[in-house]
């Protein structure tokens, strides 16, 4: 069985998928209790470490960097070695990428409820943190590349493209935009200001989503649908085609988030021609997705997984259209800073990046312990619970976002403001009700899949895995 | 096909795939945000701006500590409802001493970039430490811990100064040398407080 | 054996929305022809969230939150009701030619007319639910409609296989694509809608 004593390193995988359980639990825990905090204000019991602002930052970053990239990591260490016919490059190294990142998202998670805040959005962590996250980055780099770099199969697969241009492309953006000026341990100020600090943000903002909610996962996708499926990508060529498309204009697009702000105008119609050039590429994913499973249906009889992601292609459908669709001028005056903009997040966070994930670990844990799923039936239960927490919630933040950006925005017959912000901000509150409601039923369908995953790993060990024998080039 | 044969040879070498989505990724940063970067009209202040004095200063740490900016935008738009509703649009120049910027990206609550001398001072203080006890239907958490504590706990006023002046920030040796004076006595809600009175306002506190 | 049988009537529509189990054997035991659905099931089904909208707004305005009613002219009314109307007969006719353009991909029946007869069956919970227009609350239109919502996806999700005439797995996958584009085609009508406004067509916004 075993070819020179090789064999896949796959306790690596296995703990990052629990610690990316583990994360997604606590980040949907603390979303739903922020949404809770916008419907009862009181129940931060006046401690600070409840505290909305605070709470908020713990729920994004534990559910982006927490549940995100231990997801990302665990699936990109599981499919390199696949896909290169060889085990891990450096495998300690390995294991100091997939502690030290869980390490560095507790201690991280704990000064974000202690104030530590560097006042970036989705960058909030403060220097000492940034400094740890670019380390543990590199030494995901190394094994990573290495493992490529020592592969026996000649031709590098698209998902490997993907988890690459994640690596590369979020050290780039993260390095940028945390240069800085330390003053004390949870202190520190932006090398950039003003206007200037604006765009580079949003440079780094956009394209984490691009390259880490986006991009990474597609690389989940490339390699985890067809195995699934159990055929091939339905078109290698535009998975070609699309990959660069892709690659070269996301990163055009952050000004989106600027629009109508004192940012210079040409940045901001670049940002928006550029989102709208980003819909080709996105949509080819999403046509070669729908063609590969479309092609794989007798697999649904077998496999409860593959229907989480042939939903997550829908919101991923929703998402990659409504994003360009947003970052329209026209649209954009409506909808900018208000909870429509909360709702396309959460259409492209719950109904993408975690369904895709979920149908991911349902497929892959029990691979690697090597036994059946415990239970069916509760993947199904959640796969209902799921569909309907994304979609209540989808709809009541389009319900309060387009609310808001009318009302704010009306005029009167004689041209004065028709609404004022309090009654706006009060007339919320069924809205915030409902979504609070929405993202609860979404995370008992994720409680569901932990007790389902952990009740099939119980007391089992990982199964061992040899590469396939080296094939000669062209044979 | 030459593109595809092309494409080939990157996908059978680690180092050129690495290269080529280095410098793919990278095109769009170089020709859209460095040239803003390195234009230094945007972050130039209007001749009337001065630098965050002491207790803004302190108080706009604690804003971005509680991060107020995420219900909490300060960029009023050039629009004519958003101008009636809170004042004159904002411009670059106006944010040139601000680190990190503060624009945000959603408004649970209003903006506040024009929130100057809009309230009292005792509004503001009352508001910050219980918000229903001036807005009923308000949804805004409240803060008690500020008034408890005092502005200067962690007494690095002057290691924060010291490191803006390194990025640029015109404070003179006289003034670092009397910030912990202007610090004293007053509680984190006063230093939170007069943050919020000065922004978007000319002379002390940011704005032109 | 006469509940099987299909009849183009908007009750019987009703009958079948209520019996999920029945309604996709009955939709496939018929091949309706589109002219018959159209003028017997889509245009009057169309016309009713509209009517009820514009009396609703006429009697009591709009109620988006935040104080006063939002009272539009009578010719606003109508032209919003219009637009409303245009929708939803622009929404039948383009889901169901989605479904049937994706038949053969899922190995379902091609016919037009029993697609749209299908789509009539998924929307039925929706456009009973308009009712809802009458008290013209936002939020009392959302508490209605979400529950009519919830139904219409079960119905989707649950009759199609039959309806369509495919296998239970590759009608779970139809039903997906069609979620797909019906949240598309819904963003879509919001981005449209708002930049209508912006455009100066509708309320007034200061912009």
């Amino acid at each position: 069985m075993k070819l020179n004593g090789e064999q896949y390193h796959d306790r690596v995988t296995a703990w990052l998928t629990g610690f990316a359980i583990f994360w997604s639990l606590l980040g949907m825990a603390s979303g739903v209790y922020v949404a809770a905090e916008l419907v009862w204000p009181t129940i931060d019991f006046g401690h600070e470490w409840l505290s909305y602002g605070r709470l908020r930052n713990l729920h994004t970053n534990t559910v982006i960097f927490g549940f995100g990239i231990s997801a990302l990591m665990a699936t990109a260490f599981y499919s390199v070695q696949r896909t290169c016919h060889v085990p891990l490059f450096a495998p300690r190294l390995a294991w100091f990428c997939a502690l030290g990142w869980q390490a560095g998202m507790l201690g991280g998670g704990i000064s974000l409820l202690a104030g530590w805040n560097g006042g970036k959005e989705y960058a909030e962590l403060e220097w000492p943190f940034d400094i740890a996250i670019a380390v543990i980055w590199i030494s995901f780099a190394i094994v990573f590349f290495g493992t490529i770099a020592k592969r026996r199969i000649q031709p590098i697969y698209v998902s490997n493209w993907f988890y690459g241009a994640l690596i590369i492309v979020v050290a780039m953006l993260h390095i940028v935009n945390s240069l800085a000026i330390p003053v004390t341990w949870s202190k520190s100020y932006s090398l950039f200001a003003g206007t200037q600090d604006a765009v580079v943000q949003w440079w780094y903002g956009h394209n984490a989503v691009g390259f880490l909610l986006t991009g990474g996962f597609l690389g989940m996708l490339y390699y985890f649908l067809p195995k699934h499926a159990d055929r091939p990508i339905w078109s290698y060529r535009l998975s070609i085609i699309a990959f660069w498309a892709f690659t070269y204009s996301y990163i055009w697009a952050g000004p989106h988030h600027l629009h109508y702000n004192a940012v210079p105008e040409w940045v901001q119609s670049l940002g928006m021609v550029m989102s709208l050039v980003l819909l080709a590429p996105s949509w080819a994913t999403l046509v070669n997705g729908v063609m590969t499973v479309a092609g794989a249906w007798e697999k649904l009889r077998t496999d409860p997984a593959l229907k989480f992601i042939v939903l997550s292609l829908a919101f991923y459908g929703l998402a990659t259209f409504e994003g360009p669709m947003m970052a329209i001028k026209s649209v954009n005056v409506v909808s900018h800073f208000t909870d429509w903009t909360i709702g396309h997040v959460h259409s492209g966070a719950l109904g993408w990046n975690a369904l895709i994930t979920f149908g991911t670990f349902y497929f892959l844990l029990p691979r690697l312990v090597g036994a059946e799923l415990y239970s069916t039936r509760l993947a199904n239960w959640h796969f209902w619970l799921a569909l309907a927490g994304v979609m209540l919630y989808v709809l009541a933040m389009w319900g309060a976002g387009v609310s808001q950006g009318l009302l704010w925005l009306s005029l009167d017959e004689i041209g004065e403001l028709s609404y004022s912000f309090k009654d706006i901000m009060a007339s919320m509150k069924p809205y915030y009700a409902l979504r609070m409601v929405a993202g609860f039923t979404f995370f008992a369908g994720a409680v569901l899949m932990a007790f389902n995953l952990w009740m099939t790993a119980k007391g089992r060990r990982i199964v061992c895995i040899a590469p396939p024998p080296p094939v000669r080039e062209g044979a | 096909m030459k593109a595809f044969d092309l494409h080939r040879k990157l996908e059978r070498h680690s180092g050129l795939l690495i290269f080529g989505i280095l410098f793919v990724s990278a095109i769009g940063g170089l020709v859209q945000v460095l040239p803003t970067v390195l234009d230094a009209r945007l972050v130039t202040p209007a001749p009337t701006a001065l630098p965050y004095d002491p207790v803004a200063l302190t108080g706009r740490d604690i804003y971005i500590r509680e991060s107020c900016g995420t219900c909490h935008s300060q960029q009023v738009r050039p629009l004519l409802a958003e101008v009636r509703r809170y004042g004159p649009f904002s411009k670059a120049e106006e944010f040139a001493f601000d680190r990190p910027f503060l624009w945000g990206s959603k408004r649970t609550g209003p903006d506040l970039h024009r929130i100057a001398g809009k309230y009292s001072d005792a509004w503001h203080r009352i508001h910050l430490l219980n918000p229903r006890a001036v807005v009923p239907d308000s949804i805004m958490p409240a803060y008690p811990w500020l008034a408890e504590r005092p502005a200067d706990s962690g007494k690095n006023i002057q290691a924060k100064m010291r490191a803006l002046r390194r990025l640029g920030h015109p404070y003179t040796d006289a003034d670092i040398e009397a910030a912990p004076g202007a610090l004293q006595g007053l509680t984190e809600v006063d230093a939170l407080v007069a943050y919020l009175q000065g922004l978007g306002m000319p002379g002390p506190g940011g704005a032109p | 054996m006469h509940a099987r049988l299909l009849v183009l009537t908007p009750w019987h529509f009703v009958r079948l929305m209520i019996r999920p189990s029945d309604a996709g054997a009955c939709l496939a035991s018929a091949a309706p022809e589109t002219s018959a659905v159209l003028l017997r099931l889509v245009i009057p089904l169309s016309l009713v969230p509209p009517l009820l909208a514009y009396i609703g707004g006429a009697v009591f305005g709009w109620h988006l939150g935040g104080g006063t009613p939002l009272y539009i002219s009578p010719a606003g009314l109508t032209l919003i009701s219009l637009g409303y109307f245009v929708a939803l007969i622009t929404g039948f006719l383009s889901t169901a030619a989605v479904a049937s353009w994706m038949a053969d991909t899922y190995g379902a029946k091609r016919e037009y007319g029993t697609h749209l007869a299908f789509v009539v069956l998924v929307g039925m919970p929706v456009i009973l639910a308009s009712v809802g227009h009458l008290a013209p609350h936002a939020f009392v239109n959302m508490i209605v409609l979400i529950p009519a919502l919830i139904w219409s996806l079960y119905l989707l999700y649950r009759c199609l296989p039959a309806a369509l005439g495919t296998s239970p797995e590759r009608g779970m996958l139809m039903a997906s694509s069609l979620v797909a584009y019906l949240l598309v085609a819904g963003v879509s009508l919001l981005g449209i809608t708002v930049v209508l406004w912006t455009g100066g067509i509708g309320p007034t916004l200061g912009v």
